[in-house]
């Protein structure tokens, strides 16, 4: 199962991840996990957040360089050795991951070439894929403010 | 004074959105106004009459009431007796910057101050402005250049143009509103900043014609696309631009974004402010000059010796009209070439090519010789990222380093860092291509360069610092 993830080019200075979060805020979109990177000019940050299209309009508003893009969304059990595990298996499957990072509590989103093929190899493994629904809170919609523009 | 077509062709209605470029790209020039028929289209052999005869009344008009270039001419043994020929010019003295600052503030004038209407001064970057008067027939001869280059772009009596320009010292503001009103618009004087205010006063007025620079006209640009403005509906219709040289790229692209035809002219506050030289629909990256009003020479700019006809050289320009402040021989320290041939506009002045860079600007970068309008059309030549740019060159390790910071558009972000340096190398290395000197570049975000309301800054230089 893949997620959409949405990168931004950001100027690697002080305050500019600060303005795109600070729309995100006012937009009501929630993050449910980034990742910021940079070369020492510029970097690219990636969001995965719960309302993708709403993000992207308002970066497109406020002028960003920005895209979606799709990534393998995997669900990893709290326990030590898992990622481990979970890496194993998409080495044996012969998958490059070119990215990874984590998300809220033990999600990982990772960047490989062909998410459907990847999904086709992984599909009898021993590892759980999660969509969007999956990184909602774990809470009910009420116990946060985003919860209601979803 | 539009006057009908020589040529007999019908006269088309350039107070129509678009109807000037489409006439222009039809090659239907006699269709176009010309402000002064008689002399924007006289003879060579009847301009150069004019000139002399100008020239010759002007050199003892400056010999007689400054000091200042009497005393010169004594020291060079020259009298306004012995310029008897256009050429005859070479014999006077260079006039430059530093003359202006060393009698300021009036030590050049030549009328009593009374009958002194306007003074200006230029910014004045370093040391002391520039401060120039003018007279009644000054302001007269400044308005009548600035109606012609504003008919060379299609603005016609009853436009409504808008100010964008600070008034103050800075000749830009009042040259162009004064002329304009001359020509019969109606001035809506705005003045610089509050970009939102300029996109609301457009819509509101029914502003048809912006005058701006051509920074400052882009970023209202984006600002009004942003808000949803639409500017193919809007009843602006022309854009005319100075206060800083505008690349042919960017101008293309403000024409298509804001659906306006644009065109900038050429002037510098010592020989009069804006409106020396303008551009015709005919041929965009020439200027015709005011011939009537100044004689040019391009020269050499480390001899001063005359270049060949048509070749690059320095501007050298004397005002043959000036009255409250005459300067002889003015070192611009533009670098441009002067052709004389006829135009397909149907105007005989002479015209000079845009110019894009100054003898003084010239970055020396280990050893290599550096315009910036060299990097702006290397610039100008990639897709995937915007007119914008900055040039910061700055001393690391005993060595001259380079830095080009150059604005991505949004389409040309990918997300993949090996695609973005495969970008900002294959940007580096058409630059290098065309500097010879290698070059870092820096991609910065879309809007991430200042948009200045005046001269844009595209350098800095930190060695100096």
């Amino acid at each position: 199962m893949s997620v959409p993830q949405i990168s931004v080019f950001l100027e690697s200075r002080p305050g500019h991840l600060h303005r795109i979060l600070d729309a995100f805020e006012g937009a009501h979109v929630s993050v449910r996990g980034y990742s910021a990177s940079d070369t020492g000019d510029y970097g690219i940050v990636r969001f995965i957040v719960d309302a993708p299209a709403r993000a992207l309009e308002v970066l497109r508003a406020m002028g960003c360089a920005a895209v979606e893009s799709q990534v393998l969304c995997l669900r990893l059990p709290d326990a030590p050795g898992e990622l481990a595990r979970v890496m194993g298996v998409l080495a044996d499957c012969g998958i490059n991951v070119a990215y990874s990072y984590s998300l809220i509590s033990t999600y990982i989103a990772a960047s490989v070439k062909d998410i459907e093929a990847a999904e086709r190899a992984l599909a009898d493994k021993p590892v759980e894929f999660a969509g969007l629904d999956d990184l909602a809170p774990a809470l009910d919609g009420a116990a946060w403010r985003g919860g209601e523009a979803r | 004074m539009t006057q009908p077509s020589c040529s007999g062709e019908a006269r088309i209605d350039v107070g129509v959105k678009g109807a000037a470029l489409a006439a222009a790209a039809a090659g239907r020039f006699g269709a176009l106004p010309i402000y002064d028929r008689a002399i924007e289209c006289a003879s060579r052999e009847r301009i150069r009459a004019i000139q002399l005869e100008k020239l010759i009344a002007q050199v003892e008009w400056t010999y007689a009431r400054v000091p200042w270039y009497r005393e010169k001419m004594d020291a060079m043994g020259v009298s306004p007796a012995d310029i008897k020929t256009l050429d005859d010019v070479r014999k006077l003295p260079f006039t430059d910057k530093t003359a202006l600052r060393d009698t300021f503030p009036y030590g050049l004038f030549a009328v009593p101050l009374d009958e002194v209407v306007e003074l200006h001064a230029s910014s004045g970057t370093t040391g002391k402005p520039i401060v120039v008067g003018y007279n009644d027939h000054d302001m007269d001869v400044w308005s009548d250049c600035i109606a012609r280059l504003s008919q060379m772009a299609g603005v016609v009596p009853g436009d409504r143009v808008q100010m964008a320009f600070g008034y103050g010292m800075f000749t830009g503001g009042f040259g162009l509103h004064y002329g304009l009103q001359k020509l019969g618009c109606m001035m809506i004087p705005a003045g610089s900043g509050n970009t939102e205010r300029h996109i609301a006063m457009i819509e509101d007025y029914g502003t048809t014609v912006l005058v701006a620079t051509p920074t400052y006209a882009l970023h209202i640009c984006e600002v009004g696309e942003k808000l949803g403005y639409d500017w193919e509906k809007s009843q602006l219709r022309v854009g005319l631009f100075g206060g800083e040289p505008c690349p042919p790229g960017l101008k293309a692209e403000i024409e298509s974004r804001m659906h306006i035809v644009c065109t900038d002219n050429y002037g510098l506050t010592e020989v009069m402010g804006p409106g020396v030289a303008g551009e015709c629909l005919a041929a965009r990256d020439m200027q015709h000059i005011a011939e009537d009003h100044f004689l040019w020479e391009v020269v050499d700019p480390e001899t001063g010796e005359p270049v060949g006809e048509g070749e690059m050289g320095e501007l050298v320009l004397t005002p043959l009209d000036k009255q409250a402040i005459p300067v002889l021989r003015y070192r611009t320290h533009d670098l441009t070439r002067v052709v004389t041939e006829p135009c397909s506009c149907g105007r005989t002045h002479a015209r000079m090519q845009k110019v894009r860079s100054r003898s003084d600007d010239m970055l020396i970068i280990r050893g290599t010789n550096v315009f910036p309008s060299q990097v702006e059309d290397v610039l100008a030549g990639i897709e995937g990222i915007t007119p914008h740019y900055r040039i910061i060159v700055e001393e690391v390790g005993g060595l001259d380093r380079m830095t080009v910071q150059t604005e991505i558009k949004p389409e040309a972000f990918s997300d993949s860092f090996e695609q973005m340096d495969a970008f900002r190398a294959s940007v580096a290395e058409k630059l290098k291509g065309t500097l010879l000197v290698g070059v870092r570049v820096q991609l910065v975000e879309p809007g991430g360069i200042e948009r200045t309301t005046g001269k844009a800054k595209h350098v800095e230089d930190r060695r100096k610092a």
